[in-house]
């Protein structure tokens, strides 16, 4: 049994299809990012599943459980941060924590403190939310929706308005999470560069459709990856490499030049460099970013 | 159901303006004690029965003005009873801890009300201002639990904001008046006649029977937020609706036509310790057009909170 099953998951407002039949399951363990220009209908797709907009057709499960039919029950174990985590922020950090705490039976007082550990903020959890910059309000929100256990993770934008080393300690969490607990997370974001670094898979979402589900690892294998050498003396440099590898395209750029080779030839072109007297200051293995792949895939619409 | 109303308890009790808003009300019980001092209302100085008799003729005087009120007539044929049921019975009228606390439960009530609707107004509304009905309504929690534990929440703050009010009445009162008079009776004018009872019976009738007043304006205040999610629209409309409704119910008591206007069924006393406004209507009949008019406030808002996209 999927930890997450969304099957045929459709919102139409008006004669406006925002999701159209989206079909999905997650693994206890992943973390799926969830791409897509503005308006593909990510936002749309995540409130469903949480319960915060209906759905027009379609059915979200989660452990098995249908949130149509019993809602109380699927989200028991499921945790929610839809963008920033507002909180209140008239209450103390701790009296957020009693307050979400005391919505799931079973969440004691040892488990509380074992998430504001978790989450660093033993020295203001006493002090009122007003007082928190927004990383630790961050930090207080995934303590408020990790403190009843989830195995289900879902993250609308988590990003939005952390700085860098927010978002480093964030990711941290989230793998930690996903590794050692084996909770499933699901994420959507638009920084493409974040989601290569934190996710397992990723689904792009398009005017409502699911268009593509891919793994991470199989992106980038599935290009010969470009390799770049920086060298000294780029015209003789040229002339060897056409020399060993015939056919292929060779560009050049000021110092560096750029083949396409798997990176197993990476020691044989580098030694016959060396051999014709060529010093290289560098080699550097290009890969196909998720951007690449997305804009590809999207046809950079919207974008 | 109850860590739901724990939790909205707490969120209403650990802001600071909830107390401004109780130290209002029982600063409004303070200048009632204040008023009555001042204008010397509490004292019973020299010859009483003279004084009682004077006022007698006063009432008179006022109750034959042309154009006064069907309830200022009716106020001052009253007063006359009550008066001459002490001259006839020889009982000194006195201000004490309870006869005052019994003489304010409305005002308290009302008093009450009016602050109740800025806490009603808020506590749905509130939650989409400030974005947490996101995290509010994505747990392990049916939406009609929320609905209703806020609507609890805003209930009890009304009942418990009256009762304090009551308390403060009889301490303040207390001190200022003397605590003495517990045993003596409450007397009221029913069908023309003098009825007495005892004066705590008086006191918990007072308070029970008024709270009408407080479910329709806290309903009201509590509808507006959680169908609209505003709680300005909330807070004014509410205080607009209450205020004019019991200016209404006062000025326009006795007419036909009151009788199926809820303002004038927000006070039950009369069923007890007076006469319905209006000949003809029964306590049952209050109550049904209380319940009815509760309902109606509901089924407009529940349904819309409950299906509502948050988005």
């Amino acid at each position: 049994m999927s930890l997450l099953q969304i099957r045929g998951l459709t919102k139409k407002i008006g004669n406006k299809v925002l999701v159209d039949q989206l079909t999905l399951d997650m693994e206890k363990g992943e973390i799926l990012g969830l791409l897509g220009p503005n308006g593909a209908g990510k936002t749309t797709t995540i409130r469903m599943i949480v319960g915060l907009m209906s759905k027009t057709a379609g059915q979200v499960m989660i452990n098995g459980t249908d949130t149509n039919t019993n809602f109380e029950q699927a989200m028991r174990h499921v945790g929610v941060i839809v963008e920033n985590p507002d909180l209140y922020k008239y209450l103390s950090g701790y009296d957020n924590l009693v307050h979400f705490s005391r919505m799931t039976p079973g969440v004691t007082e040892a488990r509380i403190q074992e998430v504001i550990a978790l989450v660093g903020l033993e020295n203001s959890i006493h002090d009122k939310v007003a007082t928190y910059s927004l990383g630790m309000r961050q930090r207080l929100g995934l303590a408020v929706v990790l403190a009843h256990k989830p195995s289900l993770l879902v993250l609308d934008e988590p990003t939005n308005g952390l700085d860098p080393a927010g978002i480093r300690e964030l990711r941290g969490h989230l793998k930690d999470l996903a590794d050692q607990e084996g909770v499933g997370i699901m994420i959507s974001s638009h920084l493409m560069s974040e989601m290569e670094m934190m996710c397992d898979r990723v689904a792009i979402v398009q005017k409502g459709r699911l268009v593509a589900i891919q793994k991470i690892e199989d992106m980038a294998a599935d290009e010969r990856a470009g390799v770049q050498f920086e060298v000294d003396r780029p015209d003789l440099a040229v002339q060897i490499l056409q020399t060993i590898m015939s056919g292929d395209e060779i560009t050049t750029d000021q110092g560096h030049i750029l083949v396409h080779i798997p990176k197993t030839r990476i020691p044989e072109i580098n030694r016959k460099l060396m051999e014709a007297g060529i010093n290289v200051f560098n080699v550097n293995t290009i890969k196909k970013t998720l951007e690449d792949k997305f804009m590809e895939i999207t046809g950079g619409e919207d974008h | 159901m109850i860590p739901f109303i724990r939790n909205e308890n707490m969120k209403i009790y650990k802001r600071n303006r909830t107390w401004v808003m109780i130290a209002i009300v029982l600063l409004f019980v303070l200048l009632q004690i204040v008023n009555i001092k001042t204008t010397g209302r509490d004292a019973v100085s020299g010859d009483w029965r003279a004084q009682l008799e004077q006022q007698n003729v006063k009432l008179r005087e006022e109750a034959s003005k042309p154009g006064a009120l069907n309830i200022e007539v009716k106020q001052a044929e009253k007063n006359m009873l009550l008066n001459q049921y002490h001259l006839d019975k020889n009982i000194p009228p006195s201000t004490n801890a309870w006869n005052f606390a019994v003489s304010q439960v409305r005002n308290i009530i009302i008093a009450v009300a009016l602050i109740s609707i800025i806490i009603a107004g808020e506590i749905v509304a509130g939650e989409f201002t400030s974005g947490t009905i996101k995290l509010l309504l994505t747990r392990s929690a049916s939406r009609t639990k929320i609905y209703f534990s806020k609507y609890i929440a805003a209930l009890l703050f009304g009942l418990l904001l009256t009762a304090a009010g009551i308390l403060v009445s009889i301490l303040a009162g207390g001190l200022i008046f003397g605590f003495g008079g517990l045993a003596d009776s409450y007397f009221f004018v029913k069908d023309h006649t003098v009825g007495q009872v005892p004066m705590l019976q008086a006191l918990l009738a007072g308070f029970v029977l008024n709270i009408p007043f407080l479910l329709i304006t806290i309903t009201l205040a509590f509808m507006i937020s959680a169908a609209f999610r505003s709680s300005t629209f909330s807070i004014v409309i509410s205080l607009i609706v209450s205020v004019t409704g019991f200016v209404i119910a006062i000025a326009m008591d006795g007419w036909d036509w009151t009788k199926y206007f809820v303002f004038s069924h927000t006070d039950l006393t009369p069923f007890l310790y007076g006469n319905p406004s209006v000949d003809g209507v029964t306590l049952g009949f209050s109550l049904v057009l209380i319940v009815l008019h509760l309902a109606i406030l509901h089924l407009i808002s529940y349904p819309l909170f409950v299906k509502r996209d948050v988005v």
